[in-house]
């Protein structure tokens, strides 16, 4: 076993050497080196921008590096543009994003050929594809009919069918980007056989996830990365959990802490038992007046769920939602808004904002009346509750009209937080309030936050960037397998502490 | 910060007056054609006609009002020329039997309205597209109209209140009149109101505008209802003006209706558009139609040419706009 291992280590599939890539205002890449071997299951860890999907697209040619080599089975890649991805797909290599990438229309065995189904003067022949399709099935230990249409799958089975997909026409390297934050814990454990029937048949397999407990089930080693590097690679059996986070965080101290004692007056919010299947088992916390509470959690631990649950916006299963201990659990999601709840989702672009009208007409959207007198649109009431929210939020925008679309992304995120204090909200939900926005948006977002809270408002903060939490929280209660698994309050709440009750 | 807020204000006070790009092209277009036949085709520029190209203009314009709410929205709406023909023959039996005309005119008002909400709630509660919504109106309005006539006009006795409908008020047909001051509601309405707004709203981005708490589905019923009154009310005053209720009638008004709005600049993605776009768009299709007559070109041939330019007119509001986006939002 040990030599058969020993074997395999020394046929390099794919290598990186001192790649560096910039990109404007980000060094993405900083001299990295990177190797993995035949049969291998490694995993690939790092906090969000730390390197790990640059160093993913370098591997399947989707980045050309400025400098440094990529080689994989032997042949280094030269190309570019899709002519480089192709290469890659080429010599072998393979991803499986997170978003699923299925015609869920058409059959399982369609989806595993798609676009090389086997024909003979341009008629299918079905026979074949099933037949090639049960046999991939099979090595990956799959009981699934190869004729199913993807529609009726699970998202397990779904994820599972992705993976068969790579196994067509002999992959060396398949790289698995958080494959399980979609999935039910009992599914992970299909996936796990899956992966090993990869590695058993000599695929190196590059797992990128942050659940420990599933990294020590399935990966020999961890590469760790922070700030375009790598900050190491550890054995995972002999690795404890904190010597990860200490890679994964650097000695990173926290100075711009915004959060002193941690505040917070009556009870606003209540939440007993909520349960919303199958991510949140049964969840309970109370929201104070003038309090920011954080949520922490890894992806698909079940955030977004929880907030669009208290949101109304999905049904809930089980359990209450108290507001000011008036039940509201079955009232709608318009209702909440009368009520004063606000909410801002995590996809700004797709949800939050509508690109082509202006700041003003986006900000008085949650409540056209307060702008009009007898049922008409007011131009100098609007105007004026614009600017003023403008102002209070400090938005930048050239006039009061100027398309949302054409703002940057900190200053869009700012309208849709505008609105809810326009429309007096008194409990704000803020979904990833600082993805895709720059760093001096982010803290003018964070100062933004702990103002309104100042000013008496409630605000719950989701955030993938955990070390944005304490800076910002007066409370943080962390996500974890269905429910809450540990709360940390301000002074006091350390990333590392965190970030280890989250993994 | 005050002066930024009062320059804005001040230009959206006036922005029903305010032309953009697209809409000084059409009105180019429109001075093209208008003077183009005017020196080529006899007959173009007499006064009788001037009258004929305005009842023609009200005729596709009542219903454009509401379709250019539908189609900022980002729905569609196929039924209008069916539900035209199915509101006069409701009509004109009702009148046949004697119903005091206000009380029919209402009557007809509310059964177009009706049709209008419940393929609104197709789409709105369950989902249909609106296109196949009205498609399925489209077709069904139709054979209702001629199954129950045995495709032979319904006729009715003669009506003082209708002929005013179908005549003049100093000068101007009284279908005319009404055009315009549908025009100014419409405008007002997409303008000035929440409902309007909610309609851009909706269009634009209808997950954020549910996220604003914007009641979507009912805005998607809503406009709907809108455009079957509409069409009803076009398919009263084209009763008033035959004098009887046909089955047959305002046959294709769907794609004049639809090729107007979108040659006004409404965009078929929805989010964007004017009813400013739509009159000019209604003018330039009805010109097109009337000089094409009046220069005795074969009828069947028309159609060809309308169709040419309901594509093209389509494809320069797909080049405008992508332009506009490339310039907004940047590459």
């Amino acid at each position: 076993m040990q030599t058969a291992r020993q074997q395999d280590r020394q046929t390099l599939v794919a290598a990186v050497h001192n790649a560096t890539k910039q990109y404007p205002g980000v060094l993405a890449l900083d001299d990295v080196d990177f190797e993995i071997h035949q049969g291998e299951v490694r995993a690939l860890l790092g906090k969000n921008g730390a390197g790990k999907s640059t160093l993913i697209r370098l591997l399947t040619g989707a980045t050309v590096p400025d400098s440094g080599e990529v080689t994989i089975d032997g042949a280094a890649l030269t190309g570019s543009g899709t002519q480089r991805t192709v290469e890659s797909a080429r010599l072998g290599v393979r991803a499986v994003y997170q978003e699923l990438s299925l015609i869920v229309g058409m059959s399982i065995a369609e989806n595993l050929f798609l676009g090389r189904w086997p024909s003979s003067m341009g008629v299918l022949s079905h026979g074949e594809m099933e037949h090639q399709a049960r046999e991939t099935l099979a090595r990956l230990g799959l009981k699934l009919d190869p004729r199913r249409r993807v529609a009726t799958l699970s998202p397990a089975e779904r994820q599972l069918v992705e993976i068969a997909r790579v196994m067509i026409g002999e992959p060396k390297l398949v790289i698995l980007d958080e494959p399980t934050s979609s999935l039910a814990a009992a599914e992970v454990a299909l996936l796990f056989k899956a992966v090993r029937s990869l590695a058993a048949a000599g695929i190196a397999v590059i797992y990128v996830s942050h659940r420990m407990s599933e990294i020590r089930q399935i990966a020999e080693a961890a590469t760790v990365m922070r700030d375009g590097r790598v900050a190491g690679t550890v054995e995972v059996a002999g690795a404890d959990t904190a010597e990860i986070i200490r890679l994964m965080l650097g000695h990173s101290e926290q100075k711009d802490r915004l959060v002193g004692e941690a505040r917070g007056g009556d009870t606003v919010l209540s939440v007993r038992h909520l349960a919303v299947p199958p991510k949140l088992a049964g969840v309970s916390f109370d929201l104070k007046r003038g309090e920011v509470l954080g949520f922490a959690g890894l992806l698909g631990s079940g955030r977004t769920e929880l907030l669009r649950a208290i949101g109304g916006l999905d049904a809930v299963r089980a359990g209450t939602v108290l507001l000011d201990e008036k039940d509201i659990t079955r009232g709608s999601y318009g209702e909440r808004v009368k009520s004063g709840i606000g909410m801002t989702p995590e996809s700004r672009k797709e949800d939050g904002i509508m690109p082509l009208l202006g700041v003003d007409e986006n900000t008085v959207a949650t409540d056209f009346s307060k702008v009009a007198v007898n049922g008409v649109i007011s131009a100098s009431k609007m105007a004026e509750a614009a600017g003023d929210t403008i102002r209070r939020i400090g938005i930048k925008t050239a006039r009061i009209d100027t398309p949302v679309g054409t703002l940057s992304g900190g200053n869009q995120q700012k309208v849709v937080i505008g609105r809810w204090i326009y429309a007096g909200s008194r409990i704000l939900l803020l979904d990833e309030p600082t993805r895709g926005v720059d760093v001096e948006a982010k803290s003018q977002i964070y100062a933004l936050i702990r103002r309104l809270a100042g000013e008496g408002k409630s605000i719950i903060f989701v955030s993938s960037e955990i070390e944005e939490l304490p800076k910002v929280c007066d409370r943080v209660l962390v996500l974890k397998d269905g429910g809450f698994v540990q709360e940390f309050v301000a002074p006091g709440i350390e990333t590392d502490a965190l970030m280890a009750a989250c993994l | 910060m005050s002066a930024t807020t009062t320059t804005s204000s001040r230009r959206r006070r006036f922005r029903l007056l305010a032309l953009d790009m697209n809409e000084i092209g059409l009105i180019v277009i429109l001075l093209l054609l208008y003077f183009g036949f005017g020196a080529t085709t006899n007959g173009f520029l007499s006064a009788n006609n001037h009258l004929s190209l305005l009842r023609d203009a009200a005729s596709i314009a009542i219903a454009a009002w509401a379709v250019t709410l539908i189609i900022i929205a980002g729905e569609i709406d196929v039924s209008v020329g069916p539900m035209v023909a199915f509101t006069s023959v409701c009509l004109a039996f009702m009148l046949k039997a004697d119903v005091n005309v206000a009380l029919a005119i209402l009557a007809a008002l509310a059964i177009g309205g009706a049709l209008g909400t419940f393929a609104g709630s197709l789409r709105a509660y369950f989902g249909v597209p609106s296109f196949v919504a009205t498609l399925g109106l489209w077709s069904a309005l139709r054979g209702m109209s001629f199954f129950t006539t045995n495709a032979l006009p319904v006729t009715f006795p003669a009506n003082a209140f209708l002929d005013i409908l179908a005549d003049k008020i100093l000068g101007i047909p009284t279908s005319a009149i009404v055009m315009l001051v549908l025009f100014a509601i419409f405008s007002f309405i997409s303008q000035k109101t929440a409902y309007g707004r909610s309609i851009f709203a909706v269009g634009g981005n209808a997950n954020a505008a549910e996220l604003c708490g914007i009641n979507v589905a009912r805005i998607r019923v809503l406009i709907f209802t809108t455009s079957g009154v509409m069409a009803a009310l076009a398919g009263v005053l084209l009763t008033a003006r035959l004098g009887s209720g046909n089955a047959g009638t305002a046959s294709g008004l769907e794609f004049d209706v639809i090729a107007a709005v979108v040659i006004g600049g409404t965009a078929l993605s929805g989010g964007r558009g004017s009813m400013l776009g739509t009159l000019l768009g209604v003018f330039v299709i009805t010109l097109i139609g009337n000089g094409l007559v009046l220069r005795g070109i074969n009828p069947f041939f028309q159609e060809v040419v309308r169709g040419v330019i309901i594509v093209a007119a389509v494809l320069a509001n797909i080049l405008v706009t992508r332009y506009r986006e490339r310039r907004i939002f940047g590459a």
